[in-house]
């Protein structure tokens, strides 16, 4: 039964085979027309998987934050009055000491009311409290122009050094009426000022450019905003070019989660659900376009092949064996666009990840795992035999007298 | 037989190997009714009252004007087709009492047919055309190798084995053709104008083939061409359906 089957199989590559050699036009475009639709849902797979596993994080120079568990991915951009983390100072020096991590800063975000410098009224300045060192960059403002450490934190007696530097980016500076070098005064009890260190433009990590925001010292911040006690933060930023951090920093601190800047909307997706979506959706539109490509196509083919079906039968081939033969040659011609569509697959995976770096400057947005081949040939498989379903049924249909005359 | 689901049941012990009886074929003209069909459409009688027995080694011709029946007495013979009325027995199996599915099993067992198109499938080999039969018999491969290789050598084609039908001459096509219908050792072979595509030479030659195929089977041949039913032992004449001749 088996040796069988596989001699009805082999006699439908060998008839696909020739068809290839002597009239290959429907053949071909059945091929194709299966290998364009396993292309397109390899890519979109590609594209799913990626966000599915977070790829995007997967690129060099990525920051990493540990926030709050239970605080919102928002809440890296903007927190205020949110969940935070305590003792961040200790935990920011902890992190500096592992060397795969170039820096390791507690970011403390707040409201800061500060006067205008020619109206004297008050505005409101999205303030970020760091602990700066070489390199440190937070919305997009280069905190490491600020003086290295937390000089104002003194140990945690918060009796240092008051620096009051700032760094300002153009939309703080436009509406505090401050140039660098001047100082911006304060709308508090303390009345004190700070230094204006530096007017920044920000960069593509930049909190937005109309909205006014200031870098300076986490202790000073603190201070001002009544952090002090517990030394808390709303995150943790570590930069770093070693992925496996993350993983040292996952479970590390209890309570908190780690995410990336470039993650965030990974995040967001992957609690979505819509990766799956996404994958289903290019799975149904595959199956569907590739079947209506290949039962058109190998409907046509059958009929056109009606007398060399009608002679195998005159001979005595019962009408299961050309069903079989049938299904098989549409199987085979659909596999073979299957494994076809893996490397349109594979181009689209590329062409993806090369339009995201350029137009968002994501270095992976979509991934290509060997699983993904396997999927591939299933799904081609299952076209297949969804396919062959038509031209099965337009082979049975053929009278062999009819057929012969 | 590997197919017990397709095995044709014995009913009779005879001489002839084809035995037909006050044989008739009607065909409907204008459907057979349904949707758009006429119910009640008018019947053309295509084989009218015909009663024929051809017994082992015999040639028989089947001759006649187009449109005379040749065909369809040929494919009621060959088991392609059933008669509206009669009786036709083919090695001693009742056509009437056989499935679609047993004719064809029947005719893989007991007809080897040759068609005037030869149709060969033109991906396969010379060889693997003539095995065509012995793969739906259920034959292992290298058994199947071996008696197509014989009967091409049979036919005089030792060398084209390998060769595609498109490779060869329409005359050895259609000996290729016969090498098939004789793969499974029937016993009746029916030629549906066997020599109409071929030259003299090339159809001397495969009408001498169809004549030592008859040593120990029936051989039955549909012709216009009297250069081949001049081979034949007798000649069933046919005009309007009905035996006009021969017998």
């Amino acid at each position: 039964m088996l040796g069988r089957l596989r001699a009805l199989v082999g006699l439908a590559v060998a008839r696909v085979i020739g068809r290839v050699r002597i009239a290959p036009q429907r053949v071909l475009l059945s091929l194709l027309g299966v290998a364009l639709a396993i292309g397109l849902m390899v890519a979109v797979s590609g594209v799913s998987l990626g966000l599915a596993s977070e790829s995007v994080i997967e690129s060099e120079g990525v920051d990493y934050w540990v926030v709050p568990e239970q605080s919102n991915v928002e809440s890296i951009a903007v927190s205020a009055g949110g969940l935070q983390l305590g003792d961040v100072h200790a935990t920011s020096v902890e992190l500096q000491q592992d060397s795969r991590v170039d820096y390791a800063t507690p970011v403390l975000l707040e409201l800061v009311p500060v006067q205008d410098r020619v109206t004297g009224e008050r505005t409101y300045v999205l303030t970020a409290g760091v602990v700066p060192a070489e390199g440190t960059t937070v919305l997009g403002l280069p905190a490491s122009e600020l003086e290295p450490g937390d000089p104002y934190y003194g140990n945690g007696s918060y009796n240092g050094t008051w620096t009051g530097e700032v760094i300002l980016n153009d939309a703080a500076a436009s509406v505090t009426n401050v140039s660098a070098g001047e100082s911006l005064s304060l709308v508090d009890e303390t009345n004190r000022t700070l230094n204006v260190m530096n007017v920044s433009t920000g960069g593509s990590g930049t909190a937005g450019g109309t909205v006014p925001v200031m870098v300076m010292h986490l202790a000073e911040l603190q201070s001002l905003t009544g952090a002090t006690n517990g030394d808390t933060a709303d995150q943790l930023l570590v930069s770093t070019n070693d992925r496996s951090v993350r993983s040292s920093l996952e479970g590390r601190y209890a309570g908190t989660t780690v995410v990336t800047r470039s993650g965030i909307s990974a995040q967001q997706v992957s609690s979505s659900n819509l990766p799956l979506a996404v994958a289903v959706a290019a799975f149904v539109s595959a199956v569907v376009v590739g079947v209506l490509f290949v039962t058109t196509l190998m409907g046509l083919e059958v009929s056109a092949d009606r007398q060399q079906l009608g002679a195998l039968a005159a001979i005595g081939y019962s009408s299961r064996s050309l069903s079989t033969v049938v299904a098989a040659e549409t199987v085979v011609i659909s596999v073979l666009g299957g494994v076809c569509g893996i490397g349109v697959g594979i181009l689209g995976i590329f062409g993806a990840n090369t339009l995201a770096g350029r137009l968002f400057g994501l270095d992976s947005i979509a991934i290509f795992q060997p699983v993904l081949a396997g999927y591939a040939v299933v799904v081609a498989f299952v076209i297949g035999l969804l396919g062959a379903i038509y031209p099965v049924w337009v082979s049975r249909r053929s009278d062999v007298v009819e057929v012969l005359s | 037989m590997s197919d017990s689901a397709g095995e044709v049941p014995s009913t009779s012990e005879t001489d002839a190997i084809v035995e037909g009886d006050a044989l008739v074929r009607e065909y409907s003209r204008g459907g057979s009714g349904g949707v758009f069909g006429s119910t009640d459409a008018p019947t053309v009688r295509a084989i009218d009252d015909v009663s024929v027995a051809i017994e082992r080694n015999e040639v028989v011709g089947i001759a006649g004007p187009s449109g005379s029946g040749k065909s369809t007495l040929l494919h009621l013979l060959a088991g392609l087709d059933i008669p509206t009325d009669g009786h036709l027995t083919i090695d001693g199996t009742d056509i009437a009492t056989l499935s679609t599915r047993q004719r064809g099993a029947l005719r893989l067992e007991t007809v080897g047919i040759v068609f005037q198109r030869f149709h060969l499938l033109d991906s396969l080999s010379a060889r693997a055309n003539v095995a065509l039969p012995l793969l739906e018999a259920g034959h292992a491969k290298g058994p199947r190798r071996e008696r197509a290789e014989e009967l091409l050598s049979a036919v005089g084609l030792p060398d084209r084995v390998g060769h595609k039908p498109g490779q060869l001459s329409g005359g050895e096509q259609q000996r290729v053709a016969i090498a098939r219908a004789l793969a499974t050792d029937p016993a009746l072979v029916v030629a549906d104008e066997p020599t109409g595509e071929l030259d003299s030479e090339s159809g001397d030659r495969v009408l001498d083939l169809l004549v030592n195929a008859a040593d120990d089977r029936a051989v039955i041949l549909a012709s216009h061409d009297q250069q081949a039913l001049d081979v034949c032992d007798r000649v069933i004449q046919l005009r309007d359906g009905q035996v006009v001749g021969g017998q």
